[in-house]
């Protein structure tokens, strides 16, 4: 059976003055797989996703969420999507609960769904024994759970996930990516990170930025037996040495 | 219209859990009251100085008042910008008349309230010093700072829009200070004449004042009332404008 297109970028580029953040992109992610987008800081990640949300235009190119235009149909995009962005992006000071209640009332068209839904994703997402506490009371790992809750509160088909656990100690990664890997086929996922280990872990399909191109894509036995390494940290290096030999 | 209301219910949990905003929106106004009615006891009726007599000093402290609350909508539109906050936001279904009425809304709440209670507390003080205040005349100067809240609460937005969290509310103690000079508030404009009057003339502010101070009177006359309030009524549509497009013009540039 032939596998429905969630995401579709074609020759996606964004350049700023002389600087091209992302060149030529072109990228399938297929409905309920989850695809980690791997690459050294500065090598487009973030600037696919901004594309990808509408967040920011492309000077290049197309893309395309569930059928939709992220230009022409923003506003429907929008309503497809949800983004947990690089930075904790929560309301400081209000509690886990009303920070959930928050996105609920925003992301969700019927009113009286906001409060079960709010209940859901509390329990769901282990969130309950700090439901009272305020967001900036929270531990770094709390704030990047709260992070993901608030989106997908709105129960959106394509989640972002932009470095979801930079910074975090080893326990607190861990616990999360319980939390993301509970998400899987429940939507399609792109996750951005640096940590091999974390692409290795959680991801269906891994795609290799560097320097705003699309190096390498495919499961982890496709990447090893294109490079012929071991593992993702060697197959990483590997793409990287042969790119800056080209 | 929810969206609205949901971002409103935010903005005003946020400012509500901030105790900075209770010291500088409700204290200091307070204090500044009790400071300045004490320095008018302590003016000998002979000088004729009747600037901090209760009447006249509750509807300048009502728009000192709304200078803070220009600070802290400034404040709360910067913080967000300069978080990912916003980032958020942006890729939400949510639109730019969103976000203005969003801060627009509790900030009302905010400057009402702020009225409410600094008129209270002149009402009392004005019941201690034997020169009783009008009720009636507190709840038209309540009217009256309306106007008045819009002007600085859209120069709040804008200048939140504009600057950064360091840099918006610096901006912001020039025009208290410009405000509360201009305004008449701490002296006589118009007694002082001259070009200090007409450099206060050619600036909102003094209007902003003027307008309270004759509804707290119960003074609708032209000159007093009508005049002012329809200069501060179309400073503050001008803001409105202008904070809306500069904030739609910074959101479009951000999702450039």
């Amino acid at each position: 059976m032939e596998k429905s297109i969630a995401i579709q970028t074609k020759g996606l580029t964004k350049r700023y003055k002389e600087k091209v953040a992302v060149d030529h992109l072109n990228l399938t992610v297929y409905e309920g797989e989850m695809l980690a987008l791997l690459g050294v800081n500065g090598a487009g990640k973030t600037t696919t996703i901004r594309m990808l949300s509408g967040l920011s235009v492309p000077t290049e190119g197309t893309a395309q969420i569930l059928g939709r235009d992220v230009i022409k149909e923003k506003d429907q995009v929008k309503a497809l999507i949800g983004i947990s962005p690089q930075d904790t992006a929560v309301a400081e000071n209000l509690t886990v609960e009303e920070n959930l209640s928050f996105m609920a009332g925003i992301c969700l068209e019927r009113k009286d769904e906001v409060k079960s839904r709010v209940e859901e994703i509390l329990k769901g997402f282990h969130l309950e024994e700090v439901r009272s506490k305020l967001a900036k009371t929270l531990s770094g790992g709390w704030k990047r759970k709260l992070s993901i809750a608030m989106a997908i509160i709105g129960k959106p088909k394509v989640l972002y996930l932009d470095e979801p656990t930079l910074g975090l100690d080893v326990l607190a990664r861990r616990e999360l990516w319980r939390e993301i890997e509970g998400l899987k086929s429940q939507m399609t996922i792109i996750l951005t990170t640096h940590y091999m280990e974390e692409a290795e872990a959680l991801a269906d399909r891994i795609a290799i930025m560097i320097d705003g191109q699309l190096a390498l894509t495919g499961t982890l036995s496709e990447l090893e037996e294109v490079t012929g390494k071991k593992g993702l940290e060697e197959v990483f290096v590997s793409v990287a040495e042969r790119k800056a030999l080209d | 219209m929810n969206r609205t209301l949901q971002f409103s219910k935010r903005n005003l949990l946020e400012i509500s859990r901030d105790v900075l905003s209770y010291i500088f929106c409700i204290g200091f106004p307070l204090v500044m009251l009790v400071i300045m009615t004490l320095v008018n006891e302590s003016i000998p009726k002979e000088a004729g100085m009747t600037i901090f007599r209760i009447d006249n000093l509750a509807g300048g402290i009502g728009i000192f008042g709304l200078t803070f609350v220009m600070l802290f909508s400034a404040m709360a539109v910067s913080k967000d910008r300069t978080s990912s906050f916003l980032i958020r936001m942006y890729a939400s279904p949510m639109k730019s008349s969103d976000f203005t009425n969003g801060y627009l809304l509790p900030m009302l709440v905010v400057a009402l309230a702020q009225s409410v209670l600094s008129f209270i507390a002149s009402l009392l003080i004005s019941l201690i010093v034997g020169d009783a205040l009008n009720p009636l005349g507190l709840l038209a100067g309540i009217l009256a700072l309306l106007p008045s809240a819009l002007f600085f609460i859209f120069i709040g937005i804008l200048f939140g829009t504009l600057f950064n969290e360091k840099a918006a509310p610096g901006l912001c103690s020039i025009i208290i200070s410009l405000g509360s000079f201009l305004g008449g508030i701490w002296f006589d404009a118009e007694g002082t004449g001259g070009v200090m009057l007409k450099i206060c003339k050619c600036t909102p502010f003094l209007y902003c004042t003027k307008s309270v101070r004759s509804a707290l009177h119960l003074t609708f006359d032209w000159e007093g009332f009508w005049l002012p309030i329809l200069i501060v009524t179309a400073s503050a549509a001008v803001m409105a404008v202008l904070s809306t497009l500069v904030f739609r013009k910074k959101m479009k540039a951000d999702l450039a």
